[in-house]
């Protein structure tokens, strides 16, 4: 039934992108291009994986706000560990953003999961706390592009595959693993089916003998991991990392993910909803950026509208579920 | 207020005496002025470069009072800089020193301060309608920018010409939009006849909105030939946005930026030519006219001259790009390429 | 299932405070209830008191220019559109809902005041007009909330996104100053006294705001929805026209904060109150308000307020930046919501069965 359910969720996010690529292309020439899949791509990439992380900790009946300051925290200490080491294997700087966004989200699940703070004020407090930690840290001095390595000066602009003028960058096929890797795992592992059982109905979780605390405390670590992904995607992709990178990615993500049909109050959504959440918002905003004829200030009135056609329709969708 | 009946009173001493002539004022060193040093927002390089210039002038005083460097965080600019000079005022500081980014906004917090005796310079941006400000310490002339800004368009597409877009700081940033008002000015005349602005669009000096309006500019106007970004965030995340499209031989990027930050991105040619002035210097200069003010030895009134240790004699002269306020142009430009940019980088 | 009974249930894995799961009967319980809450809170209020002291006593001994007049109204002034809106916020998550939009509402209102005066509109037409915009907006928020039924989190979220955007589609990347000169008058001087007009509106929303919670019957009934939504409807309460109220009220209070704000400043433009929501909420939270609702009081609020401000005003006196202010307040966030789980789970140990 869930399934069921989330299918024609999806299905209803695909049929609204489809609407938006054909409402842009009747006014924007050109629209419909090899560059605006490339473009549109590697822009969702790092958007989308914050929204699966901010999936995980929904999906129990949590929220994490700090997800902006992780990733402004995790781009700026690996860009300057980069800067002053140009030689740090490639591979040693993605498990230092990973780590270092995992040991933050740590900080928010030990609060939540086991100090039993509610999310919002944990989050709200962290978000705060990251980023002051963050200028402090740096004495608010600036990542500069001239000193990072090559290779992460070019990521942006490495492929998978191409075909003609159509690129698969690198990121989106991360972004697409991520998305594949948690898609699966939460419908066909205990611990996924577990996140769900929380979220539908705590007392009965811990009724039934899930270790509802340690779920809820991974569930952060992995949301302050993908956090820590974003950050490491946010330096290749920006170069230059001020102290306030990724300053409002909180709200950006909790958006993707209520666009994307997750149940704010946990227990139902998929992150094909969260991906697919995500990238109508990007493209959006991506093409009303490009537009002459519509004001790009409409945007966010905009997007706001989306959210609550979006939830309102859902909301439509699963009283009748209830009903039958 | 016993210090500014003295100043009122010197002042007229000085108007009956000295008449409009000013002879050049030497700094007399070590007098105490707490000062205060507010950039636009933390985070920014040129602005922790202006607080080494104003730093050694602080020393070479050798005054003995303090120098604080505070700036709001740029997402919290308009309101962090009122609290900062309603907080100085309120410290009972002497001076304040502000590259303002609140446009007129500031200028009730910037009018009660001056109420309370304290001296205010602004330096970088100044307050547009001059209200609350004492003198501005001009970077460069604000006309003479928009004509730099045009030739460098000029010299980078040639005299056939193109589309252009200009990508400023925030839109209330009163320097940059002075400098865009006079560059459309400058575009005015026949040489320039072949340069077509196409749009401005405001990257707020954050990298991420800078990218993202880069690449917008980009598909909205297919024939643009050139982003002109007169701010140092603007024109690295512009570059890089070119870069990672691979459109440097197509698209270029000009206007103010830092030689350490754009050096990549001169000798790869997509930023072939760019200017800027010594933010050191501008630091320097302008911690000389607060302390000068601050102290009384000069008053901040047109036509005084003084003499700036190391950068030599300076004038206060009413300012011509604005109706209101008066001004002590530091200038000059230097304009960097592949020729220059490796030398200055370092 | 109602999806707001979700929220103030269990949205942590376990709820702050036992005696907040449903057994209660309806009214009196409800009441019997609410008193021994106000006991606990009380004491909570007692702790924010001695922080408050502490705080003072600091600020005093740091800096000679704290206890000035001029210092106190300052400090006051400076972030005085945020205590206005913390007043109406504290109900609202009284209530067991939330209200995000509030500061995307100032800016709406701030921007539309300035257009409205661009297009040669009468500044009392326009800020009458402006007012009228919040209680609009409010409205909107609650029709989406009490007859829709969607979450107040999801709303007010789309509605921080959707007003900012009407707010930046008015002045779009400009700023608009052309305000007549007793208008920015009113903001920038003092009315009665050394107070301005901000802080005499605030001083009498606080007196409504106390009236209100603790004698009025709305007052009662807005705790007993926040405890009990399903016992609030046994007892006869309209649950739907109280919430509807509190929104409309809360977009009200937001665009005349919106208002002060367009005066205090003298400009308008689009990035207005930009994330003050999460300063206000924190204010509101530290307060002792409950997340889940039915929780707190507007004294708890009070004294929140004046150790948000002091702190932040004696930090500023010391130079230490925004930043810095908003981590320790970040902290002290965290900390007031993890005392009272450590102090239950302490006496959970040493007197087991005793909790309450």
């Amino acid at each position: 039934m869930r399934l069921r359910a989330e299918t024609r969720r999806e299905g209803v996010l695909l049929l609204l992108i489809v609407l938006v690529l054909f409402g842009f292309s009747l006014v924007i020439e050109n629209y419909l291009s090899a560059r605006l899949f490339n473009r549109v791509s590697a822009s969702v990439a790092i958007l989308a994986i914050l929204a699966i992380g901010q999936t995980l900790v929904v999906l129990t009946r949590n929220i994490d706000l700090s997800v902006g300051s992780i990733v402004g925290f995790t781009a700026y200490f690996v860009g300057q560990q980069l800067s002053l080491d140009n030689d740090i294997h490639p591979l040693v700087a993605v498990l230092m953003a990973v780590g270092l966004g995992a040991a933050l989200g740590a900080f928010n699940g030990v609060l939540v999961a086991f100090c039993r703070v509610p999310a919002i004020i944990v989050t709200l407090g962290t978000l705060a706390l990251f980023r002051t930690i963050l200028v402090e840290y740096s004495d608010a001095q600036t990542i500069l592009t001239v000193n990072l390595p090559q290779w992460l000066i070019d990521l942006p602009r490495l492929n998978v595959v191409s075909y003609e003028r159509l690129h698969l960058r690198v990121v989106v096929a991360v972004m697409l693993g991520v998305a594949v890797l948690f898609q699966l795992l939460l419908r066909y592992s205990s611990f996924g089916r577990r996140l769900y059982a929380i979220g539908s109905s705590p007392e009965a979780a811990r009724n039934a003998g899930f270790p509802t605390r340690r779920l809820v405390f991974t569930a952060f670590v992995l949301c302050g991991a993908l956090a820590g992904l974003t950050g490491f995607l946010f330096l290749a992709r920006f170069g230059n990392i001020t102290v306030i990178a990724g300053i409002g990615q909180e709200l950006k993500s909790v958006a993707a993910v209520v666009v994307g049909g997750i149940n704010i109050f946990g227990g139902s959504g998929s992150v094909l909803g969260a991906v697919l959440g995500a990238s109508l918002i990007d493209l959006l905003e991506n093409s009303l950026i490009r537009s002459l004829q519509i004001s790009e200030f409409l945007r966010d009135a905009l997007l706001g509208m989306l959210i609550l056609a979006a939830v309102a329709v859902d909301s439509v969708l699963m009283r009748r579920r209830r009903d039958r | 207020m016993k210090f500014n009946k003295l100043l009122t009173l010197s002042a007229v001493v000085a108007a009956l005496g000295a008449g409009p002539a000013h002879a050049e004022v030497m700094a007399e060193k070590g007098k105490k002025a707490n000062l205060v040093l507010v950039p636009k927002f933390i985070g920014i390089l040129v602005f922790d470069q202006a607080h080494d210039g104003a730093r050694e002038a602080h020393e070479e005083l050798g005054n003995p009072g303090t120098l604080e460097f505070i700036g709001p965080t740029p997402e919290n600019s308009v309101a962090g800089q009122i609290e900062i000079v309603t907080t100085a005022t309120t410290q009972g500081q002497d001076g304040v020193m502000l590259s303002n980014n609140s446009g007129d906004q500031i200028v009730p917090a910037a009018k009660a301060a001056r109420e309370k005796g304290l001296t205010l310079v602004t330096w970088d941006s100044q307050i547009p309608s001059a209200e609350g400000e004492q003198v501005f310490v001009a970077q460069v002339d604000f006309d003479q920018t928009g004509v730099v800004m045009a030739d460098m368009a000029l010299s980078i597409l040639g005299e056939e010409g193109g589309d252009f877009a200009i990508l400023s700081a925030t839109p209330d940033a009163a320097n940059q939009n002075s400098w865009n008002a006079a560059m459309q000015n400058a575009l005015q005349e026949e040489k320039y006849a072949g340069l077509n602005l196409v749009d401005i669009v405001y990257g707020d000096d954050q990298s991420e909105k800078s990218y993202n309006q880069a690449l917008a500019l980009i598909d909205k106007y297919p024939n643009m030939k050139l982003i002109m970004a007169p701010t140092t965030v603007g024109i690295v995340s512009a570059s890089k946005a070119l870069q990672d499209e691979d459109l440097c031989d197509q698209i270029k990027v000009s206007g103010l930026g830092l030689p350490a930050e754009m050096v990549s991105y001169t000798l790869n040619g997509c930023a072939p030519e760019f200017a800027l002035w010594s933010f050191v210097d501008l630091g320097y200069l302008t911690y000389y006219v607060t302390y000068l003010i601050a102290t009384g030895q000069i008053e901040g009134v047109e036509g005084e001259t003084f003499n700036a240790g190391r950068m030599g004699t300076y004038t206060i002269h009413k300012d011509p790009t604005r109706e209101n306020g008066l001004r002590v142009l530091m200038g000059p430009f230097s304009v960097y390429n592949k020729d220059n940019v490796e030398a200055d980088a370092s | 299932m109602n999806a707001r009974m979700d929220e103030r249930g269990s949205r942590s894995p376990n709820p702050p405070d036992p005696m907040e799961s449903s057994r209660a009967g309806p009214a009196p319980a409800a009441a019997r209830l609410a008193a021994a809450l106000g006991a606990r809170v009380r004491s909570w209020e007692g702790f924010l008191a001695v922080l408050l002291l502490c705080i003072i006593a600091m600020n005093a001994l740091t800096s000679p220019s704290f206890l000035t007049a001029e210092n106190q109204v300052n400090l006051f002034a400076l972030s005085i559109e945020k205590v206005i809106v913390a007043l109406i916020m504290t109900f609202v998550i009284l209530n067991a809902e939330i209200d995000l939009s509030v500061a995307s509402m100032m800016g709406l209102s701030a921007c539309a005041l300035g257009w409205l005066v661009q297009q040669g509109v009468p500044m009392p037409v326009a800020i009458l007009a402006c007012l009228f915009i919040g209680m609009l907006g409010g409205a909107f928020n609650g029709f989406w909330i009490t007859v829709v039924g969607l979450p107040s989190l999801v709303v007010t979220l789309a509605m921080l996104i959707g007003f900012r955007g009407l707010a930046r589609v008015l002045v779009e990347d400009r700023s608009i100053k052309e305000f007549p000169a007793w208008f920015e008058a009113l903001g920038q001087q003092p009315l009665v006294g050394p107070f301005p007009l901000s802080l005499i509106i605030f001083f009498a929303l606080l007196v409504l705001a106390v009236v209100v919670l603790r004698y009025s019957g709305f007052g009662r009934q807005v705790y007993v929805i926040g405890i009990n939504l399903e016992v609030a409807r046994y007892s006869g309460i309209n649950v739907a026209r109280v919430k509807m109220l509190l929104f409309t009220t809360s977009g009200f209070l937001s665009a005349l904060a919106g208002i002060l704000f367009a005066a205090r400043l003298g400009t308008v433009r689009g990035d207005m109150g930009l994330g003050f929501e999460l300063d206000i909420i924190t204010i509101v939270l530290l307060g002792g308000v409950s997340i889940f609702g039915g929780a707190g009081s507007v004294y708890g609020v009070i004294l929140s307020i004046l150790i948000v401000l002091y702190l932040r005003n004696g930090m500023s006196l010391s130079n230490i930046t925004g930043h810095l202010q908003t981590g320790v307040i970040g902290v002290l966030l965290i900390l007031s919501a993890m005392i009272p789980n450590v102090r239950s789970f302490l006496a959970h140990v040493v007197r087991p069965g005793r909790l309450r």
